[in-house]
């Protein structure tokens, strides 16, 4: 078994998919990523990832019936969940960790490390 | 200013602003006034200032110009004329009385009485019975009645016509004046309104029946136009006193009398403002008329306030109007600015994504991440222009930049352009060109640009389907209509029905994070510039197919022969 953290990131912009995946593998962490939020939750459900950052326009529908699946995927797996959306639109979930867009990579990779240090 | 506004036709709502000495009106561009109406000629009128009106003459139009329903060669525009041209008609509104600014400064509303006048109020009648001007009166001659029945309708109706045909409160006003002193001796007049604001009142429209009147301030009495704004009823004054009528000797007949009629403007909901005439009858004619120094009377009072009324109820309905449009020009703002500001947010964030990667590829020099990184800067910046690019085809009118050029080319670059694209998200991209394609003057830059938005789209939407599919475009060349066509259709899931009506109007985008919102509205005015169109067709589910029409325009014979001069 790899022991290595895992980090799902489901985000339907294939370039932000990329970036992360690029500064996290290059961070000693192993990656999953999809532009779907079904799929994005089908592959939490079968590889229970450390982490999920889950971006809140992935999908048309709003946002706190997108997020609900994946919050409580993160209770089951004692996972963080990482909210990545518009401040306008701040979703009331409390148990995800909610980074307003436009965001910056640098203070959004070292959030997620705490978060990871910490499980 | 003068103004011709089109009140049937198909620039029905537009009001033209005559500002020039002299204007062509017709239906070819270069026009001062263009009517898009095909039974116009191309030249078909000239307005020609003559003092402070327009006269206009027909410039041997096919059809005719008619004034007032009647054929005129050349007519003397006064405000209130129709003008017909083919199947437009429109309303010629003349040049305010003192329209310029200053109206404040010569009207007075005196607190204190005036020291010279003597007025007190003779009538005064309450809305409802000035509305009843029309009910029969039996202490009346039967066809004296009727005559003047005929006539206050007849003002009546004038006044419902003018209120109906303009959406300028200035205008408006102006109009109800002329419309005043056409039907009553007075010799001068204001319209007041209160401010929308401060509640003040503001007077809007003055006017007066000698020029040499022009500079006179008008007074009124601040006690009647209380009376008339607190108790809402209109008045009769005249500073005539009673017992001095029939005396030769008292002062009337040195100073003459003043008589004035102030009306509230009662509207559906508030007071919006008060009417004001008032008349001056000289010693002689006071004597003349033998000591009947009355010029305005009940009747007129009467008919002022329901011409208050209807004149208030258009105020009321202009004001409502334009706040409802400026309502709805904000709401299209606050959509538009939504709109951008959220495709310029995911432009920004796909900047800093490849601009961290590329001060991470720098500082662990690992050049493969800042090749990534550049390569993310890069469609970022691409993506920015090609907005600003869209933003100004949207917004700009323009001209076409025509040349001749060959379509099959045109469409062939924007396949190569997309392929990358196409291949990246799996879907097939295929061209069918029609080897019969002649060259034809276009504006290829535009028809790229117009083609390169719905080859996209149908990129996109296939790739959303997450099946294998396919845009294939073709292009069609039918001289017998003279028409080329260029189709796009995609194997996506299709346009539901009710996206159908929204799917050209600008900043409505159904693609979450990649619309702008400004594709097909663009390719839509591109095309329209042609005198082409778009047509699209779609079953929800198997996919969309967009046409491109536009008209085959041969290249001239001469050009040929500049880019091939004959050898020697």
């Amino acid at each position: 078994m790899d022991s290595r953290p895992s980090v799902l990131i489901v985000d339907a912009c294939e370039e932000n998919r990329e970036v992360l995946r690029t500064a996290l593998e290059h961070r000693g962490m192993r990656t999953l990523a999809t532009g779907k939020a079904k799929s994005g939750l089908e592959l939490a459900r079968e590889h229970h990832p450390d982490l999920i950052v889950l971006d809140l326009e992935v999908e048309a529908t709003n946002d706190a019936e997108l997020a609900a699946p994946f919050a409580e995927q993160s209770r089951t797996d004692r996972s963080p969940l990482v909210l990545l959306g518009t401040v306008r639109r701040r979703p009331p979930h409390p148990e995800g960790e909610f980074i307003a867009k436009p965001y910056h990579y640098g203070p959004l990779l070292r959030r997620i490390e705490e978060l990871l240090d910490t499980v | 200013m003068p103004s011709l506004f089109v009140i049937r036709g198909s620039d029905q709502g537009t009001r033209y602003e005559l500002e020039e000495a002299i204007l062509r009106l017709g239906r070819d561009k270069s026009s001062t006034i263009h009517i898009h109406d095909t039974e116009v000629s191309r030249n078909h009128a000239e307005l020609r200032r003559t003092h402070r009106d327009y006269t206009v003459s027909d410039l041997n139009s096919s059809n005719g110009t008619f004034v007032n329903g009647k054929r005129i060669e050349q007519h003397v525009l006064v405000s209130g004329d129709q003008v017909q041209v083919g199947a437009t008609l429109m309303l010629y509104t003349g040049p305010a009385d003192d329209s310029s600014g200053g109206i404040g400064s010569s009207i007075d509303v005196a607190a204190a009485p005036l020291s010279d006048d003597q007025s007190r109020i003779i009538h005064s009648v309450t809305q409802q019975e000035g509305s009843r001007i029309f009910d029969s009166q039996v202490d009346l001659p039967q066809n004296s009645f009727l005559a003047r029945a005929r006539s206050n309708l007849q003002v009546m109706y004038r006044t419902a016509l003018a209120v109906s045909h303009t959406l300028d409160i200035d205008q408006l006003l102006n109009r109800i004046m002329e419309l005043i002193f056409e039907w009553v001796e007075a010799d001068r007049g204001c319209i007041m309104l209160f401010d929308a604001n401060n509640r003040k009142l503001e007077p809007r429209v003055r006017r007066t029946r000698q020029e040499s009147d022009r500079g006179d301030r008008i007074s009124i009495s601040k006690t009647i136009l209380d009376f008339v704004l607190e108790r809402n009823e209109g008045v009769l004054t005249s500073d005539a006193r009673q017992d001095d009528r029939f005396n030769p000797g008292a002062s009337i007949v040195k100073l003459g009398v003043r008589e004035a009629i102030c009306v509230p403007m009662q509207g559906r909901y508030h007071v919006v403002g008060a009417i004001y005439i008032d008349t001056s009858i000289s010693p002689q004619e006071v004597l003349e008329r033998g000591g009947q120094s009355c010029k305005f009377t009940e009747d007129h009072l009467k008919l002022m306030i329901a011409i208050g009324h209807q004149a208030a109820l258009a105020v009321e309905d202009t004001r409502y109007y334009s706040a409802m449009v400026q309502a709805e020009r904000l709401a299209a703002i606050g959509q538009t600015i939504a709109t951008l500001s959220h495709h310029i947010k995911n432009i920004l964030q796909g900047i800093r994504g490849g601009s961290y990667l590329i001060e991470m590829g720098l500082t662990e020099h690992d050049e493969s991440i800042v090749a990534k990184g550049w390569n993310i800067v890069e469609k970022n910046q691409n993506k920015i222009s090609e907005l600003v690019l869209d933003m100004l085809t949207f917004s700009k009118e323009r001209e076409p930049d025509l040349m001749t050029a060959d379509i099959n080319s045109v469409v062939a670059e924007v396949v190569e352009l997309m392929q990358a694209r196409a291949a990246e998200l799996n879907v097939e991209l295929r061209l069918v060109p029609d080897a019969t394609m002649p060259k034809l003057v276009f504006d290829p830059e535009g028809i790229h640009r117009a083609l390169l938005n719905v080859v996209t789209n149908g990129i996109d939407a296939v790739a959303e389907t997450e099946r294998p599919g396919s845009v294939e475009i073709c292009t069609r060349y039918l001289p017998e209509r003279s028409l080329v066509q260029i189709e796009v259709r995609d194997t996506g899931a299709g346009i539901p029905a009710d996206h159908m009506d929204k799917l050209f109007s600008p900043f409505v985008s159904t693609k979450k994070n990649r619309g702008t919102g400004l594709g097909l509205p663009v390719s839509q005015k591109i095309l329209s510039e042609h005198g082409g169109q778009i047509g699209v067709q779609s079953t929800p589910g198997e996919g969309a197919c967009f046409t491109f029409e536009l008209p085959a325009v041969a290249p001239p014979q001469s050009s040929t022969q500049i880019i091939e001069p004959p050898a020697g």
